[in-house]
C-alpha cells in the first residue's frame, strides 16, 4: 500500500523519491488534516508545514522504523495536533470545512443520502474513532502503519480500527 | 481472547477493507464496506487548486535548493562534539589550577610552613634602626679642618637593615647518595647540573672516582625554598642511603646581632656630635680614633648581620655520593630518548587526567539533557493526544 519504502538521505534519487511521496500524499494529508482540524485554512498552513518539515528532516527518517508515508503522515498528525492546543490555547474559533453538498445535487438519491448519513455519523464519532477510520479510509495506511502513527501495536491498530468501523455502523443505522 | 485479539471474522473484513482501498474486488458480503469507504472518501475534503499548485511550487522551490542534509549521525556527532569541547576547556581551566597547585608542592611548603618562610627585611628604616644623618657638625667654624674630613666617611648610612618579622630558620641536610661505581661520573654531573637548575650553586665538591673505591662529595647552597624540590631530585638520581634534615632558628641571634649593630651606630653618632663641639685638637683626635674603631666595629656586625640574613635565605645541603648498588634505572646516564619518554609519560596523564575530569562534567549534563528531551517528548505527547480529545 506504501508508494515509497524509504527515503534516501541524500545524492541522486533522493530529491526525486520525496516528489514521488508528495505526489503520493499530498491530497490525502490534506485531507486527513483537514477533517482533524476542520479548517481549510489551518489544514492547508498545516499541510504545508508538515512537507516543509518532512523535506528539512528526511535525513532523520529510518525505515527500520516504518514507511515514509507512515513517517509524513505522524509529522502531519503532529503539526495538526499543535494547532489544536495552540487553538485551544488562544481560543481561535473553528471555521468548518465548506460543505460539499452541492455536488450531492449530481449524484442519485440513494448515494448521496448515504454520503450525508456517513457524514454526519463520522463527525459525531469519538475523536479517537474518527482519527483512525481516517487514516485508514483517507490515508490509506496499512494496520502497522496506523500503529506507527497512532504509538501502539499493530493489532491494537486492527482493533480500534474494527471497533471504529462498528461505530461508524451503529451510528449511521446500517446493518450487516 | 486478549483485548487486541480479533475473530476469524473481523481479520477478514480488515482484509477486505485493504482490498477495497487498493481498488480491488471483494465479495459481496463486503460491499456494505466499500460503499461506507466510498462515502467517507467522497466526504473526505480536497485540496484547493489554487493551494495544491502554490504547494507545488514551495516543494520545488525547495528541490531547486536542496542541500544535502546532513546526517543524523553527523549532528549528534556536532552536538556532541560541542558538549565534549565546552567540558574539554572547562576540565582545562579547572584543571590547570588544581594541576599547578599539586605540581608545585616547593612553593605550597614554602609559603605554607612559617618556620620555611624566607623573611621579609622591610626597606623602611625600623625605630631603633642606627640613623647618621645627625652626625653632620651643624657648627662648622668649631670644627678642626681635620676632624671635620675625617669624620666624614663615617656619615655614609649603612646598609638598610630589619629586625626578621617572621622566623629565620637556617636549613642544613645531608643527603647520602649510593650509586653503581660506573655511574658515579654521571650522577656527579647530575648532581651539578640539578643543583644550577634549582638555583644553587656548589660551593665546594670533591669527586674521586677510582672504581669502587670512587667517591663524590658537595657541598650546596640552595634557596630554602628550594630545597625539599632538590632533595627530590637528587633522591631520584640513586639509592638513598641517608638523608638528615637539620634546622635551626636563627632569629633571636639575627635580632641579638642587629640590636648591636643599632647600638655602634647609634655611638658613632653621639661620637660625631660629639666632634663638633669639642674644643682642642687633642680631644678631636681621640675622638676620631675612637670612631676610626667604631666603623670597623660596624663594619664587622654588619657583616655578621649579612651572614646570618643570608643563612635564613638560603639552605646548606651536603651530598656524598658513595659506591653501591642503585636500584634505580636512572642512575645511568639519561640519553635524550629517556627524557623524552619521560616528558612523553607526564604528557600522557596530563591529558587522561583532564579527560576524565571533562567525562566527569560532561556525563551528568548529558545525562540530565537526555532525561529532560526524554520527558519534554513524554509531556508533549501526551497535550497533543489531550487536544484530539477536546
Amino acid at each position: 500500500m506504501t508508494a515509497i519504502a524509504a527515503l534516501p538521505a541524500g545524492g541522486p534519487g533522493a530529491s526525486e523519491q520525496f516528489e514521488e511521496l508528495y505526489r503520493s500524499s499530498a491530497a490525502e494529508v490534506y485531507a486527513y488534516v483537514a477533517s482533524l482540524l476542520r479548517d481549510r485554512s489551518a489544514a492547508e498552513d498545516v499541510t504545508s508545514l508538515a512537507f516543509e518539515r518532512a523535506y528539512r528532516r528526511r535525513a532523520l527518517f529510518d525505515v527500520h522504523r516504518g514507511s515514509a508515508r507512515s513517517w509524513l503522515f505522524t509529522i502531519a498528525r503532529n503539526a495538526a495536533l499543535d494547532e489544536l492546543r495552540r487553538r485551544r490555547r488562544t481560543g481561535a474559533l473553528l471555521h468548518d470545512v465548506a460543505d460539499d453538498s452541492a455536488q450531492l445535487g449530481e449524484l442519485d438519491d440513494e448515494v448521496a443520502e448515504r454520503r450525508l448519513l456517513v457524514r454526519d455519523g463520522l463527525a459525531s464519532l469519538e475523536p479517537a474513532d474518527r482519527e483512525v477510520i481516517l487514516l485508514k479510509f483517507v490515508g490509506r495506511l496499512s494496520n502497522a502503519e496506523i500503529a506507527r502513527v497512532l504509538r501502539c501495536s499493530e493489532s491494537n491498530a486492527g482493533t480500534r480500527l474494527h471497533r471504529a468501523i462498528q461505530r461508524l455502523r451503529e451510528v449511521c443505522g446500517v446493518t450487516r | 481472547m486478549s483485548r487486541d485479539e480479533l475473530s476469524a471474522s473481523q481479520l477478514a473484513e480488515l482484509a477486505a477493507l485493504d482490498r477495497i482501498l487498493m481498488r480491488e474486488p471483494v465479495e459481496e458480503e463486503h460491499l456494505e464496506l466499500a460503499a461506507l469507504v466510498d462515502s467517507v472518501r467522497a466526504n473526505a475534503p480536497r485540496m484547493d487548486p489554487t493551494f495544491a499548485a502554490a504547494l507545488e511550487r514551495r516543494i520545488a522551490a525547495r528541490r531547486a535548493r536542496r542541500r544535502p542534509p546532513r546526517p543524523a549521525l553527523a549532528r549528534l556527532a556536532t552536538a556532541g562534539g560541542g558538549l565534549l569541547a565546552a567540558a574539554v576547556a572547562l576540565a582545562i581551566v579547572i584543571s590547570s589550577g588544581v594541576l599547578n597547585s599539586a605540581s608545585s608542592p616547593t612553593a605550597t611548603t614554602t609559603t605554607g610552613h612559617p618556620r620555611l618562610q624566607a623573611p621579609a627585611l622591610a626597606p623602611a628604616t625600623p625605630t631603633h634602626a642606627p640613623t647618621t644623618a645627625t652626625a653632620t657638625p651643624s657648627n662648622g667654624t668649631a670644627v678642626p679642618s681635620g676632624a671635620a674630613s675625617s669624620s666624614a666617611p663615617t656619615t655614609a648610612p649603612p646598609p638598610s637593615v630589619a629586625p626578621a618579622r617572621g622566623r629565620l630558620v637556617h636549613r642544613v641536610s645531608t643527603l647520602t647518595l649510593a650509586a653503581p661505581p660506573a655511574a658515579m661520573a654521571g650522577v656527579a654531573n647530575r648532581v651539578v647540573a640539578a643543583t644550577e637548575h634549582s638555583g644553587g650553586v656548589v660551593e665546594s665538591s670533591n669527586v674521586s672516582i677510582q672504581g669502587s673505591s670512587s667517591q663524590a662529595s658537595f657541598v650546596l647552597a640552595v634557596p630554602s625554598g628550594r630545597l625539599p624540590g632538590l632533595i627530590a631530585t637528587l633522591s631520584s638520581l640513586a639509592s638513598v642511603r641517608a638523608l638528615v634534615q637539620n634546622t635551626a632558628d636563627i632569629t633571636d641571634g639575627y635580632n641579638a646581632q642587629l640590636a648591636r649593630l643599632a647600638d655602634s651606630v647609634a655611638e658613632r653618632a653621639a661620637l660625631l656630635k660629639q666632634l663638633a663641639t669639642v674644643a682642642t685638637s687633642a680631644q678631636a683626635t681621640s675622638i676620631q680614633q675612637k670612631i676610626a674603631a667604631l666603623a670597623q666595629r660596624i663594619a664587622a656586625e654588619h657583616r655578621a648581620v649579612e651572614r646570618l640574613r643570608s643563612a635564613g635565605h638560603s639552605a646548606a645541603l651536603d651530598v656524598t655520593v658513595v659506591p653501591g648498588a642503585s636500584k634505580h634505572a636512572v642512575a645511568l646516564p639519561a640519553g635524550p630518548l629517556t627524557a623524552a619518554y619521560h616528558r612523553a609519560l607526564h604528557a600522557l596523564e596530563q591529558i587522561l587526567a583532564i579527560a576524565l575530569i571533562a567525562l566527569a562534567i560532561a556525563l551528568p549534563f548529558a545525562l540530565s539533557a537526555l532525561a529532560l528531551w526524554w520527558g519534554a517528548g513524554v509531556v508533549r505527547a501526551r497535550a497533543r493526544e489531550r487536544a484530539l480529545n477536546v
